[in-house]
C-alpha cells in the first residue's frame, strides 16, 4: 500500500503465518536540544528536543517547533551526545557537592556552556562560560563561578564548539514575532464570539 | 505614478503568496515527520499572512476588502503563476518548489525594500525577515537531500526537472514592466530573474543536482494574465468553501 499519509505507510504487513522475527529497530533521527532566548539579556534556557539528521537542520526545525509563539530573540541547539550531565539532587541538597575539584594539566583548553537547574522540574538556565581540558573540568571550574549559597539541582556542560548559535544576520528570523499573536489560542476570542452568537440568537 | 501597474505588481506578489501559502498548507498533518510538518505549515501561514497584509494594501487603493479578494474572484482573476498552483503529489517537488519559488520571493522583496511606493517598501522590510527563514529551511534540506542518497538525489532531480519551466513562470513580464521601472516602482522581472538564475545555482552547486542549460528551457507562462492550469479552480473552491456558506460571518 502507498499512501501520502505516512501514517498508513507505518501499518504493519500483515506476514507470514508462523513469522518470528526480530523487530525491526526504529527509523528515526537522532535528538538535538533546543535552547531559547526569550528577550535580550535574559538568559537561554532549554525547551526541549527535536530530531533531526544533522545540526544545521535541527537549527532549522528548532525555530518553528519552539519559536513559533510568544517571545524569542536567538535559538541554539547541540546534539543530545554532546551534553553532559552532572547527578541530580533535591532538596536542599546542592548539586555543587557532588562535583569533584578536577584539574587536568593538558594544555588544550576549550570553553564550554554551562546550563544550572535552579528549581526541580523546571528547565536549565544557561549560567556562564569555563574553560577547561573537558566536560569533568568544566563541571568543576562552574562550581567556582556559580553562587555557592544558593540551592541548584543539576549542571548541564557542553563544548562551546558543539553548539549551533544563531548568527547576527539570522536575528531578523523573529522580527516579526511579536506580531503573530494569532498564532496563541487566547488571541482568538471564542468565549465572546459565542456569547454574541447566543445574545443573538435569542434576541 | 501608474496606480494601474502598481495594483497589477500587489496583485501578482500576494496572489503567489495565497495561492502557493494554501497549497503548502496542504501538508498539515501529514508531513514527513513532526518537526518538519510544523515549519513548513509556520510557513504556509506566514504566506498567507504576507498575502494578507499586500491585499491590505490594494483595499487601501480602493480595491475590495482582503477576504472578498481572496474568497470570492474565479481563477481567471488570478495573477498568480501557474507553478503555485500545481498539485503537491510527493514532498520532493514541494521541497523544490518550495527552493526555488522562496529563493524568488526573496530577492523580490529585497528589491521592494527600496520601492518608491513607501506601504510596499515597508512592508517588504518586514516580509524579507520572514523569508529569511524560508529561504534557510529551503537551502538547507535541498544541499543535505540533494547530496544525501541515490533516492534523494534521484527524486530532487526529477522534481527540479518537472518544476523548472514552470518556475520560470514566476518572471512572466507585465505590460507595465517599463512603467514601473521607470516609476521606480519596482525593478523588474528581467533583474530579479538573472539574481534568482545566479543564486539558484550557487546553492544546486553545493549537491549533485544538475541544472540544464536555461537557454533549453521554455517557460510556463499565462498564469499573470490570468490563464491557469485545471488545477487552480479546484483550489480556490476548496479554499473559499467555509467563506461562501456564510460570506458576512465573523470569524
Amino acid at each position: 500500500m502507498n499512501s501520502l499519509d505516512p501514517r498508513v505507510n507505518r501499518l504493519p504487513a500483515v506476514g507470514v503465518p508462523g513469522q518470528a522475527e526480530p523487530k525491526a529497530p526504529m527509523d528515526q533521527f537522532g535528538t538535538f536540544e533546543v535552547f531559547v532566548q526569550p528577550r535580550d539579556g535574559k538568559p537561554f534556557q532549554h525547551e526541549g528536543v527535536v530530531h533531526a539528521p544533522n545540526l544545521e537542520l535541527a537549527f532549522v526545525l528548532a525555530k518553528e517547533a519552539f519559536t513559533r509563539r510568544f517571545l524569542c530573540v536567538s535559538i541554539f541547539v547541540a546534539d543530545t551526545r554532546h551534553v553532559h550531565v552532572s547527578p541530580m539532587t533535591e532538596g536542599n541538597d546542592s548539586v555543587l557537592n557532588y562535583i569533584r575539584d578536577v584539574s587536568l594539566q593538558r594544555s588544550t583548553k576549550e570553553t564550554y556552556e554551562i546550563f544550572q537547574l535552579p528549581k526541580r522540574g523546571k528547565q536549565h538556565l544557561q549560567a556562564g562560560q569555563v574553560e577547561a581540558a573537558g566536560p569533568e573540568e568544566a563541571m568543576a571550574e562552574a562550581k567556582k563561578i556559580l553562587p555557592a549559597d544558593k540551592v541548584i539541582y543539576n549542571l548541564w556542560v557542553i563544548r562551546t564548539n558543539d553548539i549551533r548559535y544563531t548568527r547576527p544576520e539570522e536575528k531578523e528570523l523573529w522580527l516579526t514575532l511579536p506580531e503573530k499573536k494569532f498564532r496563541d489560542a487566547s488571541d482568538y476570542k471564542g468565549g465572546d464570539k459565542l456569547k454574541e452568537f447566543l445574545e443573538r440568537a435569542h434576541s | 505614478m501608474n496606480e494601474i501597474a502598481l495594483k497589477e505588481l500587489l496583485y501578482k506578489i500576494a496572489d503567489d503568496q495565497l495561492i502557493l501559502g494554501h497549497r503548502n498548507s496542504e501538508w498539515t498533518g501529514m508531513g514527513p515527520l513532526l518537526e518538519e510538518d510544523i515549519a513548513f505549515s509556520s510557513m504556509a501561514q506566514d504566506k498567507v499572512g504576507q498575502s494578507y497584509a499586500i491585499y491590505n494594501l490594494l483595499h487601501a487603493l480602493g480595491e475590495q476588502e482582503p477576504d472578498t479578494i481572496a474568497f470570492t474572484r474565479n481563477a481567471n482573476q488570478f495573477h498568480n503563476s501557474i507553478f503555485t498552483e500545481l498539485p503537491n503529489s510527493e514532498y520532493d517537488f514541494s521541497l523544490i518548489r518550495h527552493f526555488l519559488y522562496d529563493t524568488a520571493e526573496i530577492i523580490r522583496f529585497d528589491l521592494l525594500t527600496r520601492s518608491a511606493y513607501q506601504p510596499l517598501a515597508d512592508l517588504a522590510v518586514k516580509v524579507r525577515a520572514e523569508l529569511r527563514y524560508h529561504t534557510l529551511h529551503a537551502n538547507t534540506w535541498i544541499k543535505q537531500l540533494g547530496s544525501a542518497t541515490e533516492e534523494s538525489i534521484s527524486r530532487l532531480q526529477h522534481s527540479l526537472d518537472t518544476a523548472l519551466p514552470h518556475a520560470l513562470g514566476m518572471f512572466e513580464e507585465s505590460l507595465y514592466e517599463q512603467d514601473l521601472i521607470h516609476d521606480s516602482i519596482f525593478a523588474g522581472e528581467k533583474i530579479l530573474m538573472e539574481r534568482w538564475k545566479q543564486q539558484v545555482e550557487i546553492i544546486l552547486s553545493k549537491t549533485q543536482l544538475q541544472l540544464p542549460d536555461w537557454d533549453t528551457l521554455t517557460a510556463v507562462n499565462g498564469g499573470r494574465k490570468g490563464q491557469h492550469s485545471e488545477h487552480l479552480q479546484p483550489l480556490l473552491d476548496e479554499m473559499s468553501e467555509v467563506f461562501r456558506i456564510d460570506p458576512t460571518a465573523e470569524w
